[in-house]
């Protein structure tokens, strides 16, 4: 046994020692910045004040209860770092436990006199002393921050419980699927959702404006970090969350332990899902196929978009009130990044916020013009190109689908941030700032039609290229206010050309858009003509 | 049915891809149907079915979804014929390619190019993978198609299974087809291998027709046979006594080093250039 834990410790000492150490010296880091940035209980009380009033900082952060250092950091922190602790765990136990088995090195080990389960125990115990380590770190990077010592104490254990928790989840989950794939995947999405439902469950919660404490709504009491948070550590200090984490943690790996004692080498408690045996009707052409292999990356941009526009629009309305208070180096920066004329504070915020969303729509549609490369990379274009599909054709397909997620992670973005407006009461703010999401579209494009054009041109580069010139752009577009570049490479970057909402002057904003998407078309009509007149592959 | 043959490297896949207009060929000249592959690629490749050599699938895709897309494409598969090659090929459409092993990538694509029947069949080195029970359903597949009128050009760099299937052959070295014609026409080609410890004088055996490069190696005697002269030699090998014999076709290598190992350094300098 003590073999099989040394063995496990020397294969895990850098990726271990990294995940704990990255969590101590953030969490070090965090408690310090919060004790400098809000120093005194006026400025603590001001902005859990400001936080108790937005329902989105509290899915965001977590849960406050009181003015105190260790309060303060509690709130600010505890809900990020339990993920961290809780994928650093689940990784963990799958790549010890599902991945080890389908390489086979599973096999050689139960080849040896150790009883069927004496591999994951080996785990679980070094899991164990992993999350010991931790939770003895965190209670000295909280202390050295400056919090007192009892509070350290509780937010250290929930931190090493939450770990202990998703350690006994991840086991469980590597006997639950065929593949460690599946096994992460079951066990990453056990832990944002855990995440999730505290989220919904703190943002559902009755504030107490005089406490400056937040009673949180059911949800909240779903979810293991939620429990790690309800120790409302720094005041309270209970233990009882505590015992309900020791608890899941010994019934998760429990489980896990009788599952492994009683199954077959290579089983799983879930048989392995199959697929379709007859594909669905739309897959019948390089269109489709681009779909197909595009839309879990693109309703994953989706939902990361929608979650973007909740909180720009939330975050607008606070940084309206707290405007007058803002210095004015940080005023400069959003004026800069705005890009426009706005005077009032809101337009501002959503006009550099904007910038960055459409960065980010730039990015999913980079992400999918790219794939065409990587289908002729990997050799598969050439299976599609075998078939009656012209070349244009089958680029053209990447370039649509990649127009159509910039569209949708834009209006995905525009629908949340107008609702999000909408439920604050201010529906003027809300259309504005729909406008000034979607006439990023144009400039998003570009980007598009600049990767179809790099695969027809240089296809060996193309990849590196689009990124490193999407990079560059997104550089100048959001710094070059501040680093005071010249005009003419202000210019060059496309995102800079985007007229803020309302338009100052019809025409020269119909002018600048209708210009950069006829860039964008131009780009990927002249891609799809190299690509048409070059080798495949290349 | 036209059996492609070359080592590794020879520029078979190179050729097809070429016939496909998936490369432009930058000297000679390349017709499909009559026509230019570079040119009219998308006409020519609806009669066309092709199995490339490397067959990389789409991870996340099942291989029934696979062998869809790509039959329909073509203008769709006749679901008996996609069942029946399903079966026979015992290949389980529900699995994700990223689960298959090589043989099982190989069978995707043959279903998918034989699911659809086609004018020309393309396959690149198609039994690479495959188990001998596979590789005969895989013959009896291209047997079918032929006798439904169908053209097969088939690379490979496997003389024996150029021999079960093609009418005519090509040979291509370095670039180069280097010899072209029935298999009749090259028997010369396929010569048996024998390597035997027998006490019949060296010099009666040489002294047959067909027989060539005879050589001591130890107290065995080697030589090659032409496959039309090997009655002569097994009759006196059978008069003079036997204690050991080992007789193997010779491997495609071993054919092109005897038969072109003299114009290799002319070829690899002419491709160089």
């Amino acid at each position: 046994m003590i073999r099989l834990i040394l063995l496990q410790a020397r294969r895990d000492r850098i990726f271990l020692t990294v995940w704990v150490l990255g969590i101590t010296l953030l969490l070090f880091v965090s408690t310090a910045a919060v004790a400098t940035e809000y120093g005194s209980d006026e400025e603590r009380s001001q902005i859990l004040g400001l936080a108790l009033t937005t329902p989105a900082l509290l899915a965001l952060r977590g849960v406050p209860n009181g003015a105190g250092l260790g309060s303060a950091v509690f709130f600010q922190t505890f809900a990020s770092y339990a993920v961290g602790v809780g994928l650093m765990n689940t990784f963990f136990a799958t790549r010890h436990g599902r991945a080890d088995e389908e390489r086979g090195r599973r096999e050689l080990v139960a080849a040896t006199p150790t009883t069927r389960s004496a591999s994951l125990v080996a785990t679980l115990l070094l899991g164990l002393i992993a999350n010991i380590v931790l939770g003895i770190l965190a209670f000295l990077g909280f202390v050295a921050g400056g919090t007192d010592a009892q509070g350290a104490v509780v937010a250290a254990l929930a931190l090493a419980l939450i770990g202990l928790t998703f350690l006994g989840v991840g086991a469980l989950a590597g006997e639950l699927v065929a593949t460690s794939r599946a096994a992460n995947g079951v066990g990453a999405v056990a832990v944002l959702g855990a995440y999730a439902l505290r989220a919904i469950g703190d943002a559902l919660g009755t504030p107490d404006f005089d406490a400056l404490r937040l009673e949180t709504a059911w949800p909240s009491w779903l979810s293991p970090i939620g429990w790690g948070e309800q120790t409302l550590a720094f005041t309270e200090n209970r233990l009882g969350p505590l015992v309900l984490l020791l608890a899941l943690a010994l019934v998760a790996g429990g489980g896990a332990l009788a599952v492994r004692s009683r199954r077959d080498l290579g089983a799983s408690l879930l048989p392995e899902r199959s697929g379709r045996a007859v594909a669905r009707a739309g897959l019948r052409s390089p269109g489709g196929l681009a779909w197909r292999l595009h839309w879990p990356s693109l309703l994953g941009w989706a939902i990361g978009a929608a979650l973007l526009g909740l909180v720009v629009g939330s975050l607008a309305t606070v940084v309206a009130n707290a405007s007058e208070n803002f210095p004015e180096s940080i005023q400069v920066v959003l004026r800069s990044l705005a890009h426009g004329g706005r005077s009032d504070i809101i337009g501002v915020f959503v006009a550099a916020i904007a910038v960055l969303i459409g960065l980010m729509a730039a990015a999913a549609g980079i992400q999918a013009v790219l794939r065409a490369r990587e289908e002729e990379a990997d050799g598969r274009a050439e299976q599609v190109l075998g078939g009656p599909v012209s070349r244009p054709r089958w680029l053209l397909a990447s370039v649509g689908i990649a127009t159509v997620s910039v569209l949708v992670v834009l209006l995905a973005t525009a629908v949340a941030t107008f609702a999000s407006f909408a439920s604050a009461g201010d529906l003027d703010s809300g259309w504005r700032s729909v406008g000034q999401i979607l006439v990023q579209a144009p400039a998003a494009l570009v980007f598009v039609g600049i990767g179809a054009l790099l695969i027809g041109a240089l296809p060996r580069l193309s990849v590196g290229l689009t990124w490193g010139l999407f990079a560059l752009a997104a550089v100048i577009g959001l710094l070059g206010g501040l680093l005071r570049l010249p005009d003419w490479v202000l210019d060059a970057s496309p995102i800079t050309s985007v007229p803020a909402v309302p338009f100052d002057s019809v025409g020269d904003a119909v002018l600048a858009l209708g210009i950069a998407a006829a860039v964008a078309i131009v780009l990927a009509l002249a891609g799809a003509a190299l690509f048409h007149r070059r080798n495949v592959p290349a | 049915m036209h059996g492609f043959l070359g080592p590794n490297g020879a520029g078979k896949s190179t050729t097809l891809r070429v016939l496909l207009g998936l490369l432009r060929s930058n000297g000679g000249s390349a017709t499909v149907f009559g026509r230019d592959p570079w040119a009219d690629a998308v006409d020519i490749h609806r009669d066309l079915a092709y199995v490339p050599g490397d067959v990389s699938l789409w991870p996340n895709l099942t291989g029934g979804e696979t062998i869809d897309l790509l039959t329909r494409m073509r203008g769709g598969a006749e679901p008996a014929r996609r069942d029946r090659l399903l079966r026979e090929f015992e290949l389980d459409p529900k699995r994700k390619a990223r689960g298959y092993s090589k043989g099982n990538r190989q069978k995707v694509a043959l279903v998918a190019a034989f699911a659809r029947p086609a004018k020309l069949y393309i396959l690149d080195e198609p039994t690479s993978g495959l188990d001998p029970v596979m590789e005969s359903v895989f013959r009896a597949e291209v047997q079918r198609a032929q006798e439904d009128g169908a053209t097969v050009l088939l690379s490979s760099h496997i003389l024996s299974e150029v021999e079960q299937l093609c009418q005519r052959v090509t040979i291509i070295r370095a670039g180069r087809a280097v010899e072209t014609g029935t298999l009749a026409e090259m028997r010369h080609l396929t010569r048996t291998s024998f390597r035997v410890a027998t006490v019949a004088p060296s010099a009666q055996l040489a002294a047959l027709p067909g027989v060539h490069d005879l050589h001591a190696e130890g107290d065995h005697l080697a030589f090659d046979v032409d496959t039309d002269a090997l009655q002569p030699v097994l009759s006196a090998l059978a008069a003079a006594g036997v204690s050991s014999l080992t007789a193997a076709p010779p491997s495609l290598e071993e054919l092109f080093l005897r038969h072109y190992g003299d114009e290799l350094p002319v070829l690899e300098e002419a491709s160089a250039r």
